[in-house]
């Protein structure tokens, strides 16, 4: 037995899973297994959108967490031994696949960027940013499964063919766990998705003060934008939620304009926006690392640019 | 009485690193190597805990030899022993490596009751040495937590994931990974950097550890990642805004 398995802890990284799943899978001339937490129906959906096999893990107790399930999926893994095992890069996931693939004692490729499948060495070949996105590292695994995770929307979504058929089967319940969960609280919604928006004005350290960020509001409803920060400004300040935070361990965004006010430009903030059609900034240190990754550049304090620019938006745009 | 481990690399400063801009090669000449970022959080969550229960607090980090530097750093940062699984083939360990090589070092030296290491590494952010640990302790285990409470045998974990937080609770011993919102990490001053010589440091090799530890992911190629721009530049006076707005009318990224 063999094949390639995805796991995903929910259900739109599933689908994108299955998408790259199905690819591998028919070019390896193997099986593709989903592992869901899941009841029957979404397991045949999963089967239309390309699984051959749906392996479900049965509901958890209230205080158990998705992890209890490790020991159950790498025990499932010894006894099938798949050849490539895909897990979706969410924090579960993270932990998840790193937990199963010490368990099985094999590799697994973090966050991947790229994910080639190289047909003569069968061998997954893995991009991945190290050193805060200034380099990308590419790494195969000399143990099998071959594991990766994924960051989330980095595949889209497979789409369903009717009349596929497919095998369901459930896993065992998990075994007691040294973890137990005692309350959830979901995550505040941030008014605008910063993942989806077409225009960011991002704010960063050069703001002296969360009032001051109106500033950047006003340019941002001018010109049809959403606001977005950098990390210290979610995570140390709390000015934004944390969901509004551009970088490596934040957002990765692919807007058609970004504009970094205040912002300096480490690594890890502005390998989140390499994507973004144009990169636009405005700091007062004429030598921020910014400048360097933007289009164009306002060298000026924000305080004294941003009214201006708002004004001259206004004017250009006959608002 | 918690005994606690943080664990810690010695890693580049990617700030230092320059890409060739034709090749991608990178230049790692004269980088200066700290104290991987979220490590300094989990030392500091560590140091925390100990200053409030009492028991004792090691640092470990696995390395090549140059990563002895750290120790001095480490130790001035609070913990009160520092442990060096220390050989010259460490220089370019993948993940699984490290976290073999901590376990059997902590598994065959180290008396603990919690474990905390941080998020990932600056350096190969692969999130993967303090879960992968947890397995090969076979102790419970929980990542990305952002507050933590230290409660008799029980530790509370507050944990960020991607649809809210999940407050935890586990039995110890145990192991968590922080997230750099966790704490502010104290700058050790010269008071600190004269006692941190006068801690005991101990050095384990290989040898002591009577195992080998073969890679299970093999690195191709790095390369340098690099971001063609324009890199044109306007002054703050309203005609060199205003020339600003016409370019981006012009790309047509404003309407």
């Amino acid at each position: 037995m063999a094949g390639v398995w995805i796991l995903a802890d929910r259900r739109e990284q599933t689908l994108e899973l299955l998408n790259i799943g199905r690819e591998i899978a028919t070019r390896l001339g193997t099986r593709l297994v989903a592992l869901v937490s899941a009841d029957l129906n979404q397991a045949q959906e999963y089967i239309l959108h390309g699984a051959d096999e749906v392996l479900i893990m049965p509901p958890l107790a209230d205080e158990q967490p998705l992890s209890a399930y490790v020991p159950v999926i790498a025990e499932e893994a010894r006894q099938n031994d798949p050849d490539i095992f895909l897990v979706a890069g969410t924090s579960q996931g993270k932990e998840m696949a790193a937990r199963i693939a010490a368990r099985l004692n094999t590799g697994l490729g973090s966050d991947c960027i790229g994910l080639n499948f190289d047909e003569t060495q069968q061998k997954l070949v893995m991009d991945r940013l190290i050193y805060g996105g200034a380099a990308v590292q590419t790494v195969v695994c000399l143990t099998c499964p071959q594991m990766a995770t994924v960051p989330p929307r980095m595949f889209a979504p497979a789409t369903p063919q009717n009349g596929r058929q497919g095998v369901v089967r459930e896993l065992a319940p998990p075994p007691p766990s040294g973890v137990k969960i005692l309350s959830r609280k979901p995550r505040e919604h941030a008014a605008g998705d910063i993942t989806e928006a077409k225009v960011l004005v991002c704010v960063g350290r050069g703001f002296e003060n969360q009032a001051d960020l109106k500033l950047a509001q006003e340019l941002a409803e001018t010109i049809g934008g959403v606001i977005a920060c950098t990390r210290p400004l979610a995570e140390e300040l709390h000015w934004l939620p944390e969901r509004s935070y551009i970088g490596l361990s934040g957002e990765k965004v692919k807007p058609e304009l970004y504009i970094g006010v205040g912002v300096s430009g480490q690594i890890q903030h502005t390998t989140g926006i390499r994507d973004a059609k144009v990169i636009c900034a405005i700091n007062r240190d004429e030598n921020a690392p910014i400048f360097d990754t933007a289009d164009y550049g306002i060298v000026g304090d924000l305080y004294d640019v941003l009214p201006k620019l708002t004004e001259e938006c206004k004017k250009a745009l006959g608002k | 009485m918690p005994r606690i481990i943080t664990c810690f690399k010695w890693v580049i400063d990617e700030a230092d690193i320059k890409v060739v801009a034709d090749s991608r090669e990178l230049l790692l000449e004269r980088v200066s190597y700290k104290i991987s970022d979220y490590d300094r959080n989990a030392i500091e969550e560590a140091v925390r805990l100990f200053e409030q229960h009492g028991g004792s607090v090691a640092a470990i980090t696995v390395g090549p030899p140059a990563a002895k530097k750290g120790l001095k750093d480490v130790l001035a940062r609070g913990p009160e022993k520092a442990y060096f699984v220390n050989d010259s083939s460490f220089t370019e360990l993948e993940p699984a490596q490290t976290a073999a090589i901590l376990a059997k070092a902590i598994q065959t030296r180290i008396e603990y009751d919690l474990i905390i290491c941080g998020e990932g590494s600056s350096d190969l952010y692969a999130q993967q040495v303090g879960p992968r640990l947890a397995e090969l302790l076979g102790i419970p285990c929980a990542t990305f937590v952002n507050k933590l409470t230290l409660d008799g045998e029980q530790l509370i974990a507050e944990r960020k994931i991607d649809d809210g937080i999940e407050v935890v609770a586990l039995t110890l011993p145990a192991l968590v990974t922080v997230l750099p919102d966790i704490n502010t990490p104290r700058i050790p001053g010269l008071k600190q950097t004269l006692e941190a010589n006068k801690k005991p440091i101990v050095e384990i090799t290989v040898k002591d550890l009577n195992q080998t530890f073969t890679p299970c992911l093999q690195t191709l190629k790095v390369r340098g990642t690099t971001m063609e721009r324009n890199c044109q530049k306007f002054g703050a006076e309203p005609t060199e805004i205003s020339k600003f707005v016409e370019a981006l009318l012009k790309e047509g990224v404003i309407a």
